[in-house]
């Protein structure tokens, strides 16, 4: 079996752990959630009148 | 030298570049990294919808101190996820095939929750190797039962996901060869060996995803017990 060959073992652990640490954090780091989930208000809000920009 | 069906899996080199470096570094371009905008493309809002969801179902079962390895799991399914999606296309190089690879993924990430586990509750990280209830004459066995179980989990998660990809992999090329040979002779039956492949394809596609997210659970779960 090739993938019981010793030579390219230490290569491929410092290769994909250099690839791992240093390409992903950027890619996975910078997804933000910018809701914050807020409880549902109870009571139904009156809305305030306000002025139409044409009236 | 005599071509077999495990060649596939040779660290394959071209021109003395090594092409798993390009495996490895190839699915990362698929990736946009986000930036500040807050109007995303499509590619963009799906994949933080999957980080998002994903980092939430993995971190539920875990109390707020192990919420500090959310990076880096989410990181290492889409690490794993990528690579063995893409290793399904065709003449591709699936570099989670490598048994280097996971066990080199494997063992760190084992040994750093057992390492997390005896430093900060070494009692309660040392009572896991003794069930509750077990009777008093058992005792002794069970505890090296477990001691030997908890030092098989590295060996286990790496070879766990090289064997499955390996097998879906070599099976997928046997297949496809049956169907390619029986063209000629038998036409029909090549029609059902390629109905046969399709069908193994759409299971290959569930086996990756399915391994990535079998190897960063069991993780989780071993964190769970330690943190």
């Amino acid at each position: 079996m090739p993938q019981l060959n010793p030579s390219p073992w230490l290569l491929i652990l410092l290769f994909s752990w250099l690839i791992f640490l240093t390409m992903l954090p950027s890619k996975t780091q910078l997804h933000t959630f910018p809701n914050m989930p807020s409880t549902q208000n109870m009571c139904k809000q009156e809305p305030e009148p306000w002025t139409w920009p044409w009236a | 030298m005599s071509l077999n069906f495990f060649d596939q899996f040779m660290s394959p080199t071209l021109l003395g570049v090594p092409l798993i470096a390009v495996a490895m570094m190839f699915p990362w371009t698929l990736l946009p990294t986000p930036t500040n905008r807050w109007l995303n493309n499509r590619t963009l809002t799906l994949q933080n919808w999957f980080i998002g969801r994903f980092t939430n179902q993995l971190l539920q079962p875990l109390n707020t101190g192990g919420h500090k390895w959310a990076m880096i799991l989410t990181m290492l399914m889409i690490f794993l996820m990528s690579l063995n999606l893409l290793g399904l296309l065709p003449y591709t190089f699936t570099p989670t095939t490598q048994l280097s690879l996971n066990m080199g993924l494997a063992i760190p990430f084992w040994l750093a929750t057992v390492l997390l586990g005896l430093r900060n509750q070494p009692t309660a990280a040392l009572g896991h190797l003794l069930p509750e209830g077990t009777p008093t004459l058992l005792i002794p066995i069970l505890i090296i039962i477990e001691t030997i179980s908890l030092l098989i989990r590295p060996l286990a998660l790496g070879v766990r996901l090289t064997a499955n990809l390996t097998a879906g992999h070599l099976l997928m090329q046997l297949i496809a060869t049956a169907a390619f040979v029986l063209l000629p002779m038998m036409p029909t039956v090549a029609l059902l060996t390629t109905l046969v492949l399709f069908l193994l394809t759409l299971l290959e596609i569930a086996v990756a995803m399915i391994q990535a997210y079998v190897f960063v659970l069991l993780l989780s779960l071993y964190l769970q017990e330690n943190v």
